[in-house]
């Protein structure tokens, strides 16, 4: 077998399983797995307004917290945590509003790209800003 | 010595004084240090007084005029600038403990426009940590602590321009220099009785200013009157290369004397009656006295309505996205936990969790919103409503129960990049100033100025101030 192969895989399935495994949905409500330095406070109570959130923006928002307390967990106590999480779920509220939104494909995002055309018109070796000038060659 | 209503003057009028040499640039300079440094640890109005250097600039000032050089009506005003504005050699904290000690070696775009022109730099005007960017539940998000509203030392100046709200309502100089990224230039002048100009985005360079959103953040006066704000708009506006996000020379300058007037042809004023859902009672009475003002001094007044649509999760998607770029270091670092307020130390960790497609959504949004916005300014040349739809806040409040309040106009401000001023109009009966705001369309400025400057013409609520003794 491909070794290469073989991790690419892994790295695919690891990403989502991460985000899956993080949160699983069971009737009447959601359970959460706990990895390491995870959340430890408010488990059984969901953020005020998880409710009106649909089940994979719940899960989302359960993975992206989780995600968040893999990497960071040991710096908080259970107060921050029950704060990140409900600043999580509050994001969610709105990823789920901005993604209802109606956008064609052809609708662009509002910023674009200023190529740096001014480049072009300046010579190709002029010194950058504060660099010593060469020396003159000494006149004999 | 300077009696106390001369300090509370307009530029246009100190500058009337300075030019005729009836006023000497050092001898306002002095008394408005002095004023700061009795008044200014009351209020935590200041980061830092700069008298050494303010003094020899006014002295500089004074040099010029009397030699003839005269350079217009910012020569020898004292100002103050908010502390995200680099200052060459000077601490520039962004409020936050992480940056208190930090000292660029070059002036921010704004303050060498400023020096160009010879005001004279009274000192760097307090702010909330990061400008708020991470989140801030109290007043006293701020290295300076909370800073106190003149008009009621028990309620707050709203932030993040929190010192330079408090800075110009007291009359601690001429103006001063504040920025927004969403609301910290209105909600400030609104709370503390101030104009505040929020210019088009790209009109003022924001090199040497700490960067909370690239596509966000914009840079305005607060100062006494709308014309005051005019005037120090047309001297700090202008393209500039060392910015790439300034407008082009010709879109990006602004060119003011008073005898043009602006445009000579009276505005249409659309209405934003339901733009709040709820009023404090002090706030409703102002501004339905407001609004019966506005007819009679522009050639229309109609009731409309902002387009519906996810524009606040727009903005809020772009601000967390763009905070966790630019203070990702401090965020993933922990250094984040240096703030002072215990929201702001962990606020920012969510931002990290926005995914790319998400924020190009909330982009590819706002550019929905821009053409909707410049189909409704067809109809009017600027919107109008009330600033806020509460007056200052007590210090104490928790600012995540007290002032969480839907704010659509605010977004979709900021979100376009639309210019707007905030000008007080009234006091609830706790006297607390309300505010009024006008908004334009992108690129024009002139008509939010103008907007502002013919309420002003009928009204005399910028006249008013605190009795600080």
């Amino acid at each position: 077998m491909n070794k290469s192969k073989v991790q690419k895989i892994n790295r695919r399935e690891f990403a989502q399983r991460a985000a899956l495994l993080s949160a699983a949905i069971v009737p009447g409500g959601i359970v959460f797995s706990k990895p390491a330095a995870a959340v430890t406070a408010g488990d059984a109570q969901l953020p005020e307004g998880a409710e009106k959130l649909t089940a994979e923006s719940r899960v989302e928002a359960e993975a992206r917290f989780q995600q968040l307390m893999s990497q960071y967990g040991t710096r908080f106590d259970a107060g921050e945590q029950k704060s990140i999480r409900n600043s999580c779920y509050s994001l969610q509220r709105s990823l789920e509003k901005l993604r209802a939104f109606q956008l064609e494909n052809g609708d662009a995002p509002a910023v674009y790209l200023k190529p740096l055309v001014e480049r072009e018109k300046k010579p190709q070796s002029a010194p950058a800003a504060g660099a010593a000038p060469t020396a003159a060659p000494k006149k004999p | 010595m300077l009696k106390e209503s001369i300090l509370y003057e307009s530029v246009g009028e100190l500058a009337k004084r300075i030019e005729s040499k009836q006023l000497s640039p050092v001898e306002l300079t002095e008394a408005y240090l002095e004023r700061s440094q009795k008044f200014g640890p009351r209020l935590n109005a200041y980061a830092r007084l700069m008298p050494v250097e303010a003094l020899d600039q006014a002295r500089a000032a004074e040099k010029d005029i009397h030699r003839g050089h005269y350079r217009g009506p910012l020569h020898g005003i004292p100002y103050a600038a908010k502390d995200l504005l680099a200052v060459k050699g000077v601490q520039t904290t962004w409020g936050a403990k992480p940056f208190a000690e930090q000292v660029f070696d070059y002036n921010a775009t704004v303050i060498e426009h400023l020096k160009n022109v010879g005001a004279v730099l009274l000192g760097k005007a307090a702010m909330i940590e990061l400008a708020g960017g991470l989140g801030y539940n109290s007043a006293s998000a701020s290295l300076e602590g909370e800073t106190r509203n003149p008009w009621d030392t028990s309620c707050w100046t709203c932030g993040s321009s929190s010192g330079s709200g408090a800075i110009v309502a007291a009359g601690l100089a001429g103006f001063a220099i504040g920025t927004e990224t969403w609301g910290s230039i209105l909600c400030p002048s609104a709370f503390c009785g101030v104009s505040g100009f929020r210019p088009t985005y790209g009109r003022v360079s924001r090199r040497g200013a700490m960067a909370l959103s690239y596509s966000l953040d914009k840079i305005g006066p607060m100062a006494r009157s709308a014309e005051d704000c005019t005037r120090i708009f047309a001297a700090i506006a202008g393209h500039d290369p060392l910015d790439r996000s300034t407008l082009a020379v010709d879109r990006a300058a602004f060119t003011y004397s008073p005898a043009s007037d602006l445009k000579k042809h009276s505005l249409r004023v659309g209405w934003l009656a339901n733009l709040w859902k709820e009023y404090e009672p002090g706030v409703a009475k102002a501004i339905q006295a407001a609004h019966k003002v506005l007819p009679k001094h522009f050639a229309l007044v109609k009731d409309t309505v902002l387009p519906e649509g996810p524009w606040e999760d727009a903005a809020g998607v772009i601000l967390q996205a763009e905070v966790a770029s630019s203070f990702g270091d401090l965020i993933r670092s922990g250094r984040v936990k240096e703030l002072r307020d215990p929201q702001g130390r962990i606020g920012g960790y969510a931002n990290l969790s926005v995914s790319g497609g998400d924020f190009t959504t909330a982009q590819r949004v706002r550019e929905i919103l821009q053409k909707k916005m410049d189909a409704l300014f067809e109809s009017y040349d600027v919107l109008a409503a009330a600033t806020l739809p509460a007056p200052a806040t007590p210090l104490t409040l928790d600012l995540s129960k007290g002032l969480s309040f839907p704010d659509p106009l605010g977004a979709i401000g900021n979100l376009c990049g639309l210019p707007a001023i905030s000008v007080p109009c009234g006091f609830t009966e706790k006297n607390l100033p309300v505010g009024l705001q006008f908004v334009g369309r992108a690129g024009d400025d002139a008509s939010v100025l103008q907007a502002g400057q013919t309420f002003q013409h009928a009204t005399e609520w910028h006249r008013k101030h605190p009795n600080l003794s």
